[in-house]
């Protein structure tokens, strides 16, 4: 029998799909590495995509050199949590401390899309009182900007995602979302009824980069799932799905498999001063070649990034690139993320719906009485099986024959996490090891400590969540020590001695060099960083492009803000998002 | 030009209106006033109950059915349907059929609205969330807003056929039988009371249910839009008709002058913002992927197709309900 009964299953395609719906026809324009182009940008993930979709909307020649693939979502990805570990920076890097940090997971993207292909798509905006952290609280750092130069960005992002989530945020500066709420999945029925018991005000489905509606070429979240397995739905946003597309429409290219080992610099003379002229990198054959540009932005999140600039220290700029103060590599910073786990007796199969569908920001902000600065906020999470079983070795040591049992009873567990600040420290660090990634570039060992501070807030966070699990009605309580994101060792800062970059991403050493991705942040709140990195990252376009008329490699022009470009965010932004019918 | 006749009627003497159609006009008119239309607002709440019927069917439908009282709005709206028509075609089954579904599906409807009170008592937070849960749960005053057109039914059961002579007494209602055990002064009372319904003469009563049912869907166009946080502005529209809407018809009821002049206006606004409603509720369907081709999955998914013709309904209410003449 040649072909199997009812006809063979259908190849899939040789379209290249961007989630269900979405597809881009594989030509790209291809600049050549011969000729310079106004941008080059290192890493095209969470803020490199905006900044690429933004840059070829203007009109700009620009080349975004990505490690990892350009992800065909209907072949790369599959819908389970093994076949996901692809999506994550898997390389050789070194990590230790006191408190050392879990790399190469929850904190990191290779490939297009960076690590919002993988994120829980959780968008809260920072607080206004997260930009001047040291004069409010004396600890941590102020912003070289305040909550209302980020406002219009946050707002255009929060369309352009869209995100869904209640008409009223209650926290920080009050707001609401294009979008409408999600329906509750087990975690966030256990969140609630937890939060309502103790009388703590939560918000409810939302606010999440995952459409509640149909919106362009993006349908609807239909709840399956997957989603920080890369939602194959395409109602996730990761950049690689909202602004990737329109920046290859728009003339820019994308150079994926392409590892960058350094930045290229020309010196003024003897001085201690220069331009960068472009960056070198390994090819997807793996040879090298370099490519040109008016200006560099390097986008690789909080460990590539000072990695790169360390590794293309030159004469001149021994310490790496843009390192003059010293700082670069230093305040890095992850958020505590406690996971505390709890056992009903009713089905709660955290398995389905979004991971990230309700949260409580009620503790965010400093209370004196409670002994520490700045707080934490409580939100939603729903470890598939590999993750529940590693948190259930941690927490309740389970192992063989009672692991089996835990395994067997996963349908009857729910999770709810802490998102605790942790404050920049300089002793939280990473730095250039000894041993080489398989191009022969040094890898990074990062240093990390918990401070007082800190560890008085997660005792405290820790509890608090644990408080409002069992007022959930949990007969077990059990918690996992973890962290997620990772912010910082690029900081931002108006004083060139104590700070890499100014407040629009400009390198304070090199004029023509930017850093845009979320190591710039100097603290992080206890906001998920992804939106923030991505209203960053528009702003940051803002400024490239109003900058670029008087010539980059001159320094800033003026340090006026630029104005917002409304014109150029994706098409259905503005149209209401109608739907495009298949 | 406008003129009164001789009962006191305004009557377009415009020449361009055909002389059929203004008198067909006038006709619909009188009889709405004495309360000569049994036929047709049987027909119609035997109508618009079957089409709430439709949108119970899906919405309860989404939750699965999961509790079996979910299916006692469905039949009893069609049983609505059967007793309309019938009520239509004859006279007898106007006077028995149509009451006691009507009755029977009110009752219902009270206890559907308990059931949806208690569905957002039980979600996660229950009423403490209140906000979240009328958005997310169940439809608090959809019950109440079905049973509107029991309401009707039950008016309808009251008046007096079309072909009754307008010169004839209006003769005697029939009493129904739970009230033979009432004490003999309320009995008398509500005879009045029904007869002032047989003869037309309940606008002040008919007013106050226009505010209720215009309400009812009013608060569900609010909560509804609000959960997509009013992305359209044209969505605030049925809020601020309603608004409009509420006010007339208890101003209506303060003022037969008001029951002229806004009530109509206002009953008119409700009635065009509904239907342009129901188009863009029916634009939003075919805008969901899959369209036309995923159309029960899309109606049942998507923006409430009968909603807005359920707050057209309101406005047909208060247009009734202006024509009518006052409680003596």
């Amino acid at each position: 029998m040649k072909t199997p009964l009812f006809g063979a299953f259908g190849a899939p395609g040789p379209k290249h799909m961007l989630g269900a719906m979405q597809s881009i026809d594989g030509r790209m324009r291809k600049y050549g590495n011969q000729g310079e182009v106004d941008f080059c940008i290192v890493g095209v993930g969470s803020a490199g995509g905006v900044l690429l979709q933004r840059l070829a909307r203007a009109g700009f020649s620009v080349v975004g050199l990505e490690a990892g693939p350009l992800w065909d979502t209907e072949r790369d990805w599959v819908s389970d949590e093994a076949g996901s570990h692809k999506l994550y920076w898997n390389d050789l890097r070194i990590t230790g401390g006191e408190h050392p940090l879990t790399l190469g997971a929850n904190n990191s993207g290779k490939g297009v899309g960076g690590g919002s292909v993988h994120w829980a798509a959780f968008v809260p905006r920072l607080h206004p009182s997260d930009f001047r952290v040291y004069s409010e609280d004396g600890v941590g750092a102020d912003w070289p900007i305040c909550y209302e130069d980020l406002k219009p960005y946050y707002e255009l992002l929060e369309r352009e995602i869209p995100v869904s989530g209640p008409a009223y945020f209650p926290w920080g500066d009050p707001h609401g979302y294009p979008y409408g709420p999600h329906p509750m999945g087990g975690c966030g029925d256990i969140l609630i009824n937890g939060c309502t018991k103790l009388g703590i005000r939560v918000c409810i489905g939302g606010p999440v980069a995952i459409l509640a509606g149909s919106h362009g070429k993006r349908p609807h979240c239909i709840y399956r799932g997957y989603c920080i397995q890369g939602c194959k739905v395409g109602a996730k946003q990761s950049t690689l799905i909202s602004h990737v597309p329109n920046a290859l429409e728009h003339g820019a290219e994308i150079r994926d498999s392409c590892m960058v080992s350094r930045i290229n610099l020309a010196r003024n003379g003897s001085s201690k001063s220069g331009t960068v002229t472009g960056v070198t990198y390994f090819d997807s054959q793996g040879h090298e070649a370099e490519q040109k540009a008016k200006a560099v932005i390097v986008c690789g999140y909080a460990i590539e990034t000072p990695r790169l600039l360390l590794n293309s220290a030159c004469p001149g700029f021994e310490n790496g690139l843009a390192n003059s103060s010293g700082t670069l590599g230093k305040y890095l910073m992850a958020q505590a993320g406690n996971v505390v786990l709890g056992r009903f007796p009713e089905l709660i199969r955290m398995y389905k719906a979004p991971p990230a569908h309700a949260m409580t920001e009620e503790f965010y902000e400093t209370d004196t009485k409670r002994g520490f600065a700045r707080g934490f906020g409580i939100q939603t999470v729903g470890p598939l099986p590999i993750a529940f079983a590693r948190q259930m070795t941690i927490a309740k040591g389970a192992w063989g024959w009672g692991m089996r049992r835990v395994m067997m009873d996963y349908n009857h567990w729910g999770a709810i996490a802490l998102l605790g600040e942790i404050l920049p420290w300089p002793d939280n660090r990473l730095e250039l090891a000894a041993e080489k990634d398989k191009y022969g570039i040094p890898v990074t060992k990062v240093t990390f400590n918990l401070h007082d501070n800190d560890k008085k807030m997660i005792e405290y966070g820790k509890n608090k969540v644990m408080e409002v699990m069992s007022a959930a009605g949990a007969e077990e309580v059990v918690q996992e020590q973890r962290y997620a994101h990772l912010v910082g060792a690029a900081r931002m800062g108006s004083d060139p001695r104590t700070s890499v970059v100014d407040g629009f991403g400009r390198t304070h050493d090199i004029p023509n060099l930017f850093v845009c991705d979320g190591s710039v942040m100097p603290t992080q709140g206890s906001a998920n960083p992804g939106l923030t990195i991505q209203a960053l990252a528009a702003r940051t376009a803002d400024y490239l492009i109003a900058q670029s008329q008087f010539g980059l490699k001159k320094g800033a022009h003026s340090s006026e803000t630029p104005r917002i470009r409304y014109d150029l965010s994706p098409p259905d932004t503005w149209g209401k998002g109608v739907p495009h019918l298949k | 030009m406008k003129a009164h006749d001789k009962f006191g009627i305004v009557r377009s003497t415009i020449a361009d209106i055909p002389v059929d159609a203004e008198h067909a006009a006038h006709e619909i008119t009188v009889h709405i006033r004495e309360g000569r239309f049994q036929r047709s607002l049987a027909l119609i709440a035997g109508f618009t109950g079957g089409m709430s019927g439709l949108e119970v069917a899906y919405e309860h439908y989404k939750g699965s059915y999961s509790n079996a009282i979910m299916y006692t709005p469905v039949i009893l709206s069609q049983a609505l349907l059967i007793a309309g028509v019938s009520g239509a075609v004859s006279r007898r089954a106007a006077r028995t059929i149509l009451p006691t579904v009507s009755a029977i599906t009110l009752v219902d409807c009270a206890i559907g609205f308990g059931f949806h009170i208690r569905g957002i008592q039980r979600k996660p937070g229950g009423w403490r969330l209140p906000v979240f849960n009328i958005i997310m749960g169940p439809p608090l005053f959809a019950p109440l807003l079905f049973g509107m057109s029991a309401y009707l039914g039950l008016i309808a059961s009251f008046l007096r056929r079309e072909s009754a002579s307008r010169f004839a007494r209006p003769g005697r209602v029939p009493l129904p039988t739970v009230s033979r055990l009432l004490p003999a002064k309320v009995q008398r009372d509500e005879i009045i009371e029904l007869q002032e319904v047989r003869e037309g003469r309940f606008q002040k009563h008919l007013a106050l249910s226009t505010a209720f049912a215009t309400f009812f869907s009013g608060f569900e166009a609010l909560y509804s839009h609000y959960k997509n946080n009013f992305k359209y502005k044209i969505q605030w529209s049925p809020i601020i008709v309603a608004g409009l809407l509420i006010g007339a018809s208890l101003g209506a009821i303060w003022k037969p002058k008001v029951a002229k002049r806004l009530l109509p206006t206002a009953s008119a606004l409700a009635i065009a913002n509904g239907t342009i409603g129901f188009c863009y509720h029916a634009r939003g369907i075919t805008r969901r992927p899959g369209g036309t081709k995923r159309l029960l999955y899309n109606i049942i998914y998507g923006p409430p197709i009968l909603a807005p013709l359920l707050f057209a309904g309101c406005g047909f209410l208060g247009l009734l309900a202006s024509m009518f003449r006052r409680e003596r």
